[in-house]
C-alpha cells in the first residue's frame, strides 16, 4: 500500500554566516511523514532536530530545499512566513516542552481560541474544547488557569490545543522532558493514540529513551544531518532510501 | 472572545491600581487647567457680572482692578449727563480683615450704589439683597459666615441678609458686598488716634494715603444705551481730562494680560510639565504591558492568529487604561476640588481637550506596543 506523505522536507539547508565561518544547523535533509505515523527525531544536542522541526513546522524558511504540505510546495528560500501563518493555523499543531498556554485564559479557553482565532463561533469553539480536553481526560479542569493545573496537565491541554483544528501533522520539540517518567510515558502514549485514531502524522524530537518503543521510525541527527533511520514497525510503509527517511 | 478583558480579569487588581494612577495623573492635570480657569473666572467675576459697558477710573490709572483708582464721589452724576449713557453706577473695593467668632476672616468689600443695585447681579443662594442703605451685607459662602451673623467692620455692625456662592476676587478672598456708602466708610476706617492728628493738621503723620482717598470712590461703572456708540462716549468722558475710560475688554486685557500673566504663564507650564509627564507614564505602562505579553503574542502567531487579534488587544487595552483613567481621575476630581480654598472650574470644553490628550497619547503608545508585537516572531516561543 503506497500513501501520500502529509510533510515532505527535501534537501532541506539551513545554514547561517557568523563572521567567515558558515554554520550549518541543517545540511540537506530530506525526510517525510505519512498520516498515522510517529515519528520520533533523536540526536545530540545542536544536532540538528529543533532546527529541522522550524522548518518542517514552517516557522523558519529553508535557506536551501523545500517543504511540501500534501504534495505542494509551501516554503522555499526567499519565500515569506508571515504568508504561511494562516496554513499553519490550519494544518500544524505545535506542542513544547513547555506547554506555553496563555496564562491568562482557562484551560477550555486557551484550546477554544485556536477555534475562534480559525472564525469558529464562540459557543461551538467551547463546546469542541469541552469535549477534546474530556477526551484527554481534563473534563474536570476545563475552567482552570494554567497557573492551577500541574505539568502533566498542562501539556494535555497544549496537545488538545494543537488537536483542536484537527490539522493533519502535529510537530512536538521535548514535550515530555518537564515530566516525571509516568506522566512522560503518559504523553506520549497519548501521541500514539492520536496517530492512531484520528491518523494525523506525528514529529517528536526526543531524548527520552524510555518511549522510544512507541514511535514508528526513528530518524538520527547528527551535525544537521540525518545519519540513521530505524523503523520499528513490522513492515515498513515506503521503503528508506539515502536521504530520505 | 475579547483577549483583553480576559487579561485585565485575571489582574483586576493591578489593573485597578494602574487606573487609579493613572486616574491621580489625569485628577492633576485637571486640576491644574482647572486652577488657571477657575483664577480667570475669580479674576473676570465682577468685570462680567456687573453690566458694565466702560468703566471710568482715575486719570493716568488703570484701575480698579489691575492698578488703584481713586476718582470723586460725584462722578457718576457727570457720566450720566453724558449723551448715550443709560446709566452710572458708583464702585468701591478694598480688601478688610476682621475679627469674627475668634478666627480672622480676611474679604473683599465691595460696595453696590444702592438703591439701583441691589445686587441683583449676585449669585444669591440664600437669604435676600440689600433692602437697606445701611449695614446690611451680603457674603460669600468661603467666608464661613452665615445668615444672620453680625459682622464689625470699622466702627459699625453689618448683618448678613444674603450668602452667594462662588464670588471671590482675583486673589481667592469672598467678595462681602454692602452699599457703596457703607464700603466708603469701611474703606476709610480710621482709629481715634488718626483722626485727632488729621483734626489736628498733622495728617501727614498718619496714613496719608488713606486720609487722601478717603471718602473718594474706585471707578464709575456705566451702562450703554443699547443705540449708543461706545468710542463716541469713551471719546466725550476722556476728554475731560482728570479720567479714564476703559472698555470691559481693557479691563480683561489689563487683568489677563498684565496683572495676571506670570501667574498664568506659570499654572501654563505648569499643566504642560504634567501632560508630558502623564503622557511618557501612560506612554510606559501600555508599552510595559505590551512587553509582558510578547511570549504570549509569539504563541498567539504560532497558532496562526491574525494581526489583527494582536493589534485590537494591545488597543482595547491601550484604551481601557486611558479613558478608564480618565473616568476614574475625572471621578477624583469632581469629588475633591469643591473642598480645595481655590476655585478650580471644570469646563466641558477642556474635559474635551483633555481626554483627546489622552486619547492621542493612549494612541501613540499602543503604536509603539504594537510595532514592537509586530516584530516578535512565532518562534520565539521556543526561546
Amino acid at each position: 500500500m503506497t500513501r501520500s506523505p502529509i510533510l515532505s522536507v527535501r534537501d532541506a539547508a539551513r545554514h547561517y554566516q557568523s563572521g567567515e565561518t558558515v554554520i550549518r544547523a541543517l545540511d540537506g535533509v530530506s525526510f517525510d511523514v505519512f498520516p498515522g505515523e510517529l515519528v520520533g527525531i533523536v540526536g545530540p544536542s545542536g544536532s540538528g532536530k529543533s532546527t529541522m522541526l522550524l522548518i518542517a513546522g514552517l516557522l523558519e524558511l529553508p535557506t536551501g530545499g523545500c517543504v511540501a504540505f500534501e504534495g505542494e510546495i509551501v516554503s522555499r528560500p526567499g519565500g515569506s512566513i508571515a504568508g504561511l501563518r494562516d496554513f499553519r493555523r490550519r494544518k500544524i499543531g505545535f506542542v513544547f516542552q513547555k506547554a506555553n498556554l496563555i496564562p491568562f485564559l482557562t484551560a477550555a479557553e486557551n484550546v477554544a481560541l485556536v477555534l475562534q482565532i480559525d472564525d469558529v463561533p464562540a459557543a461551538a469553539a467551547r463546546l469542541h474544547a469541552e469535549r477534546l480536553l474530556a477526551a484527554l481526560g481534563l473534563g474536570e479542569r476545563l475552567d482552570n488557569r494554567p497557573a492551577r493545573l500541574s505539568g502533566g496537565e498542562q501539556q494535555r491541554v497544549a496537545i488538545a490545543r494543537a488537536l483542536a483544528n484537527d490539522p493533519p501533522l502535529l510537530l512536538a520539540d521535548e514535550p515530555t522532558a518537564a515530566l516525571d517518567s509516568v506522566r512522560g510515558r503518559q504523553v506520549m502514549e497519548l501521541f500514539r493514540t492520536i496517530a492512531d485514531v484520528r491518523q494525523a502524522g506525528i514529529v517528536v524530537v526526543t531524548h527520552d529513551n524510555r518511549s522510544l518503543d512507541l514511535f514508528d521510525r526513528l530518524v538520527e541527527f547528527s551535525d544537521g544531518r540525518i545519519v540513521a533511520v530505524t523503523d520499528n514497525r513490522p513492515a515498513a510503509r515506503p521503503a528508506s532510501r539515502p536521504g530520505a527517511a | 472572545m475579547n483577549l483583553a478583558m480576559k487579561d485585565i480579569g485575571s489582574n483586576l487588581s493591578r489593573f485597578l491600581l494602574t487606573l487609579v494612577g493613572v486616574g491621580f495623573l489625569i485628577t492633576a492635570a485637571i486640576g491644574m487647567v482647572g486652577l488657571y480657569r477657575g483664577i480667570i473666572s475669580d479674576a473676570l467675576l465682577i468685570i462680567d457680572n456687573i453690566g458694565a459697558d466702560l468703566w471710568v477710573v482715575q486719570g493716568g490709572h488703570a484701575g480698579p482692578f489691575a492698578e488703584s483708582s481713586a476718582i470723586s464721589p460725584t462722578m457718576d452724576r457727570r457720566v450720566d449727563g453724558v449723551a448715550g449713557v443709560a446709566g452710572a453706577r458708583r464702585f468701591v473695593q478694598s480688601s478688610q480683615q476682621f475679627e469674627f467668632e475668634g478666627r480672622d476672616v480676611r474679604a473683599s468689600v465691595t460696595g453696590l450704589d444702592f438703591p439701583e443695585d441691589v445686587g441683583g447681579w449676585l449669585r444669591v443662594v440664600r437669604g435676600r439683597h440689600l433692602a437697606s442703605a445701611h449695614f446690611e451685607a451680603i457674603a460669600d459662602v468661603s467666608l464661613g459666615l452665615a445668615l444672620g451673623d453680625e459682622i464689625r467692620l470699622g466702627r459699625d455692625d453689618y448683618a448678613i441678609v444674603g450668602i452667594t456662592r462662588g464670588m471671590v476676587d482675583a486673589q481667592g478672598d469672598g467678595l462681602l458686598f454692602v452699599t457703596v456708602n457703607d464700603a466708603m466708610t469701611i474703606a476709610s476706617r480710621r482709629n481715634s488716634e488718626e483722626i485727632l492728628l488729621a483734626r489736628n493738621g498733622m495728617a501727614e503723620t498718619a496714613d496719608a494715603a488713606s486720609a487722601s482717598n478717603a471718602g473718594r470712590i474706585a471707578a464709575v461703572v456705566v451702562g450703554l444705551d443699547p443705540a449708543a456708540d461706545p468710542e463716541r462716549v469713551r471719546a466725550v468722558i476722556g476728554r475731560w481730562g482728570d479720567v479714564d475710560v476703559l472698555s470691559r475688554d481693557d479691563q480683561h486685557a489689563l487683568l489677563l494680560d498684565q496683572r495676571l500673566w506670570r501667574l498664568r504663564i506659570q499654572i501654563l507650564a505648569f499643566t504642560g510639565v504634567l501632560l508630558v509627564v502623564m503622557a511618557i507614564v501612560i506612554s510606559l505602562i501600555i508599552y510595559t504591558m505590551t512587553l509582558e505579553k510578547l511570549h504570549q503574542i509569539a504563541m498567539l502567531k504560532l497558532i496562526g492568529a491574525r494581526n489583527s487579534v494582536i493589534v485590537s488587544m494591545i488597543v482595547q487595552q491601550a484604551a481601557m487604561i486611558g479613558l478608564g483613567g480618565f473616568a476614574v481621575g475625572l471621578g477624583f476630581a469632581e469629588a475633591i476640588f469643591p473642598l480645595f480654598p481655590r476655585k478650580v472650574a471644570i469646563l466641558p470644553g477642556d474635559l474635551f481637550s483633555l481626554v483627546l490628550a489622552v486619547v492621542v497619547i493612549s494612541g501613540v503608545a499602543s503604536s509603539f506596543g504594537i510595532a514592537r508585537a509586530m516584530k516578535v516572531r512565532a518562534q520565539e516561543v521556543l526561546a
